[in-house]
């Protein structure tokens, strides 16, 4: 390790470096636009926020309250969107709260920890969002198939466990190519402050 | 008010560049990584500043602000390092030739911490700048333990690049 202590004499006799820039430079730097990873995690966790429910404005309204009518599915729409705008208020406040505590004068362990809590917001609030879609999906199912508007029209030759069979699949097929496509997003930009974390938190007691 | 601030921050920036000058040579590997790289920590220093009271050296301060931009906030895959090539020339940087330039040897130095993964970076210039444990420990957020572990393997690392 002597030979180390050394290499502090090459540092230190460094000189200035060969880029260097004038305080004009300097000031003109302040007002260009930031690259930051948490720029982008804002960005991409609003539309993870808002993509889910945007397709909600573009349903036609009339249509799905005469489907609903219909199968007797009313109330049980109008219980499960209350319940979901009461979990989309609490994730945006976690969020937030998450968000306004990352400062770049943490230590290097606090930032990290701050951004990868802030981001774990939007990703449990992925997994509510799979979840009450599944359980949805799944109580929407067994009203529709056991109403009387349903039973009427099914024709004869088909079974009812096998219809159950292929809207169960579909239901599983599609929240499961969201969660894959999610997964390989989330390990994207993650996947540097991830194995910083690790590096730094090896052996730590 | 605010332009005498930022006139009054650059002029600060300005003196005291040269720590951001070596973070940013020790991750990035080309000049234009490098100035894309202090930019943003610029940024990031002027986004802070008002919150600096003056209760740490200036210098410090801008220490972490630079050390969490580079490890945590930088996002550009241009800055990644190809290590292969680098290792053929620090066969070059045994310790007995010193009767090599300064330039080269500190040129394969920075080369040999280019090499290391940012956490490791982090603590070879923290170990090349003379900073005891306790404010390794402090600037990293880990404790002065853990510090002592990671910098004896990073050392070892250090070593045996410069050494292979």
């Amino acid at each position: 390790m002597e030979q180390l202590e050394q290499l502090k004499d090459v540092w230190k006799k460094q000189g200035e470096s060969e880029i260097k820039f004038s305080g004009e430079d300097i000031y003109n730097m302040l007002h260009k636009k930031s690259s930051s990873i948490v720029k982008w995690i804002l960005i991409i966790s609003i539309l993870e926020f808002v993509l889910p429910n945007l397709i909600y404005l573009v349903t036609d309204h009339d249509a799905s309250r005469r489907i609903y009518e219909n199968y007797g599915l009313t109330n049980i729409t109008m219980i499960y969107t209350a319940i979901h705008v009461v979990f989309i208020c609490v994730f945006i406040y976690i969020f937030y709260k998450n968000y306004k505590n990352i400062s770049a004068e943490s230590s290097v362990k606090g930032l990290l920890f701050d951004i990868l809590k802030t981001r774990k917001t939007v990703k449990y609030y992925i997994y509510y969002n799979l979840t009450i879609a599944a359980i949805i999906g799944v109580h929407i199912f067994y009203i529709v198939f056991s109403s009387e508007a349903f039973l009427e029209n099914i024709p004869k030759d088909i079974n009812l466990i096998t219809i159950w069979l292929i809207a169960l699949s579909l239901l599983a097929i599609a929240i499961f190519v969201f969660w894959i496509f999610y997964r390989i997003l989330y390990g994207i930009l993650l996947k540097k402050l991830n194995k910083n974390y690790d590096n730094l938190l090896k052996n730590e007691c | 008010m605010t332009k005498e601030l930022e006139r009054k921050f650059s002029q600060e920036l300005e003196k005291n560049q040269s720590i951001i000058h070596k973070i940013c040579r020790s991750y990035t590997n080309s000049e234009a990584a490098h100035k894309d790289l202090f930019q943003e920590i610029t940024i990031q220093l002027w986004r802070a500043y008002p919150k600096f009271r003056g209760d740490s050296k200036f210098s410090t301060w801008m220490y972490r602000v630079a050390f969490n931009t580079a490890i945590s906030l930088y996002r550009k895959s241009k800055r990644t390092v190809q290590t292969t090539p680098i290792y053929d020339n620090l066969k070059e940087l045994q310790f007995q030739d010193y009767d090599e330039t300064h330039d080269k040897q500190l040129d394969l130095l920075y080369k040999a911490i280019q090499s290391l993964n940012d956490i490791e970076k982090a603590l070879a210039l923290l170990y090349l700048e003379d900073k005891n444990y306790k404010e390794i420990a402090l600037t990293l957020g880990i404790s002065e333990v853990n510090a002592r572990v990671k910098m004896n393997r990073t050392k070892t690392k250090l070593k045996n690049i410069l050494n292979p």
